[in-house]
């Protein structure tokens, strides 16, 4: 079994994610009428592929594995299936598996680039502790914001639905928009917490002679995703934003999250030494 | 033993019709202890709701001469004697209203078809209404005062409890009592699917008119927090305010209790909007852009459909909502099919068929059998 890597664990774990996803499109085409029973335990089976995947890489690697792209973006997936199978136990919000699996078959895809795994070293320069949790918060925050503009997503739906009077809107076993809103704000704020948590870690750590923290392009780039979503929280508290504007900016704070990711990793001396 | 039913339901005869073969609740024990006493039952149940009157009855007497001597009971019992079956009338029934009985209206069934019909009842399958459950719980009831007064036995006791069982799992295993067919029923599921709970929701009443009323009382019923009524006719607003436990505001005063309410049913009978987007915007600021769910069940409407535009307002009127109900409605027809099935595996596991079927035509007894053998002396 040692030509069985961590990495076809993954691949098991992403075919999962895209049964999940095919299944989202029953789901979608039935007006989502059923119970999730069945995409909940898709993503579990997904989940426990994923887990030792990375449980696999950390021994052989003998640390956390957030240490290349294609950790770190498995690991992002990993904690938005994670957060949904602890949400998704709530019945209504199960619904949220529907709407995760095709971001989790692309965030997948996307991670099983060659590219993004080069061989390790060794051992990395610069570990322990520190280096796990500030990388673990970062990307545990990355995860929440991902879910919550799932959630986002869902609302989007919902609402249109109820606006148009689409039979979907009352047939539908949606929870209700107010709540779908309010786990929404409340996935972002976690996600906030952490991503602070994170930089505030990421100060602290040692790092190669010369190479500055605040202007490294990485952490430029997360110290902006930390203004843009503290903006959006601040504009709920206010009330500024409509409920479908609000929706609207945390899919698209994710996605440009998601578009930028990789590019600001590779600019960065600090992440891409 | 024989379980037979004979009865009248809206399906056949109308209410004019219905209303005189009624039992109050006070005279069933009594009409079942005749009906036993008489010795063409061993066991009965009388179910008497506004849609239907029914004997269920587990008899030891030769099935056609079981039936008939029930349809007797039942024309006695309305007052309508013995008479020939076209020209009875009850007694003080007036005006071109009286309904002529021609024997058509009741219907008869033998088992196994007595038998679905009981579990058909049940389920609600039969009712006006497809699917709903307040059958249930009136056959419940019906079941449960022949029973505590001592008129059910082993058959009848063993079919009721079998339909009760049957009922609840269609419920749980079908989609026939899924969704909501009326408008009051609608408008508190669009509610559940917009706000968290309606425990802390307050609802403004704009005319208070019969829909009105039932949608507030659906709504109150789930727990909505509290009801403003308003009404042009400030008497009215606070007679309905009453009733409902709200409270009544001027018709020129709603506006300024705005701020606090989640749901609005509007039914006036204005000829023109009463509420429009320039008189909303403002209002929604001042709520905070909370959602706004708006029910405008008034012909002509009271609310411009352009509001809807507004976010978080959330804007049906009563095509909207009838259109739900009738597509709720017909999901619950797609459903008959399936219920009918388990009804005949329930039906066919519960019973082992006696020999009465030689009697009756696929079970379903014909009074007009029973006028030809009486016109030709049989």
């Amino acid at each position: 079994m040692a030509w069985f890597t961590d990495r076809h664990f993954f691949l098991l774990a992403v075919a999962f994610y895209g049964l999940s996803t095919v299944y989202s499109v029953f789901l979608w085409r039935m007006g989502f009428r059923r119970d999730d029973h069945a995409n909940y335990f898709l993503l579990l089976i997904a989940f426990a592929l994923h887990t030792a995947a990375m449980v696999k890489r950390g021994f052989s690697v003998a640390h956390c594995p957030v240490n290349n792209l294609y950790e770190a973006t498995t690991f992002v997936a990993w904690t938005i299936v994670a957060a949904y199978l602890v949400i998704g136990l709530l019945p209504r919000l199960r619904f949220l598996g529907a709407f995760a699996s095709p971001v989790l078959l692309a965030i997948g895809v996307f991670a099983l680039m060659p590219a993004l795994d080069p061989p390790h070293g060794l051992q990395p320069e610069f570990s322990g502790a520190l280096v796990s949790l500030h990388a673990a918060t970062i990307l545990l925050a990355y995860g929440a914001f991902g879910l919550g503009a799932v959630a986002a997503a869902m609302f989007l739906m919902q609402q249109h639905d109820l606006k148009f009077h689409k039979l979907r809107a009352v047939l539908s076993m949606f929870p209700p928009i107010q709540r779908l809103e309010s786990v929404a704000v409340w996935l972002v704020f976690a996600g906030f917490i952490l991503l602070t948590v994170g930089l505030a870690a990421g100060r602290h750590l040692p790092r190669p002679a010369g190479t500055p923290y605040w202007t490294d392009p990485k952490v430029v780039w997360s110290i902006c995703l930390w203004f843009v979503y503290l903006t959006l929280l601040v504009l709920r508290r206010l009330r500024m934003p409509s409920s479908r504007g609000l929706a609207i900016s945390f899919i698209a704070a994710f996605v440009i999250l998601l578009l930028t990711f990789w590019g600001t990793n590779l600019l960065s001396p600090l992440h891409h030494p | 033993m024989n379980v037979v039913v004979i009865g009248l339901s809206h399906h056949s005869s109308p209410v004019e019709l219905r209303e005189r073969f009624a039992f109050a609740a006070a005279e069933i024990p009594d009409a079942l202890k005749s009906l036993r006493d008489s010795g063409v039952a061993c066991e009965a149940v009388i179910l008497s709701t506004c849609n239907r009157v029914e004997i269920y009855a587990a008899t030891p007497l030769e099935l056609a001469k079981a039936i008939a001597e029930l349809r007797e009971f039942l024309l006695r019992w309305a007052g309508t004697g013995t008479e020939p079956l076209a020209s009875s009338q009850r007694a003080g029934s007036t005006g071109g209203g009286a309904h002529q009985i021609a024997g058509e209206e009741f219907y008869a069934f033998v088992e196994p078809h007595s038998l679905r019909h009981l579990f058909k009842v049940a389920c609600g399958l039969d009712s006006m209404v497809l699917g709903e459950t307040e059958i249930f719980g009136q056959l419940k009831t019906a079941y449960g005062l022949a029973f505590k007064h001592g008129h059910t036995g082993a058959r009848l006791n063993k079919a009721f409890q079998r339909a009760f069982h049957t009922a609840k799992h269609i419920r749980t295993h079908t989609n026939i009592q899924r969704g909501s067919v009326s408008v009051a029923s609608v408008t508190v599921e669009l509610a559940e699917k917009i706000f968290n709970s309606l425990g802390d929701r307050e609802v403004l009443v704009i005319g208070a008119g019969d829909t009105s009323e039932k949608t507030a009382r659906a709504l109150l019923s789930r727990g909505a927090k509290n009801i403003v009524v308003t009404n042009r006719s400030f008497d009215r607003a606070q007679a309905l305010a009453g009733e409902l436990g709200g409270c009544a505001v001027p018709f020129d005063d709603w506006a300024a209790k705005f701020e606090k309410i989640d749901i609005v049913i509007s039914s006036t009978s204005a000829p023109h909007h009463i509420l429009n987007r320039a008189k909303l915007e403002p209002l929604m600021k001042a709520r905070r852009q909370r959602p706004l769910l708006l029910i405008d069940i008034a012909v002509p409407r009271d609310i411009d459909p352009e509001v809807n535009f507004l976010e978080n307002v959330y804007l049906y009127n009563v095509d909207d909502l009838q259109g739900i109900a009738n597509d709720y409605l017909k999901l619950r027809r797609e459903e008959i099919a399936r219920c009918e099935v388990m009804i005949a595996e329930k039906v066919k596991s519960l019973l082992v068929v006696e020999s009465s079927a030689d009697f009756v035509d696929e079970g379903k007894f014909r009074f007009s059998h029973l006028r030809k053998s009486a016109q030709s002396g049989g």
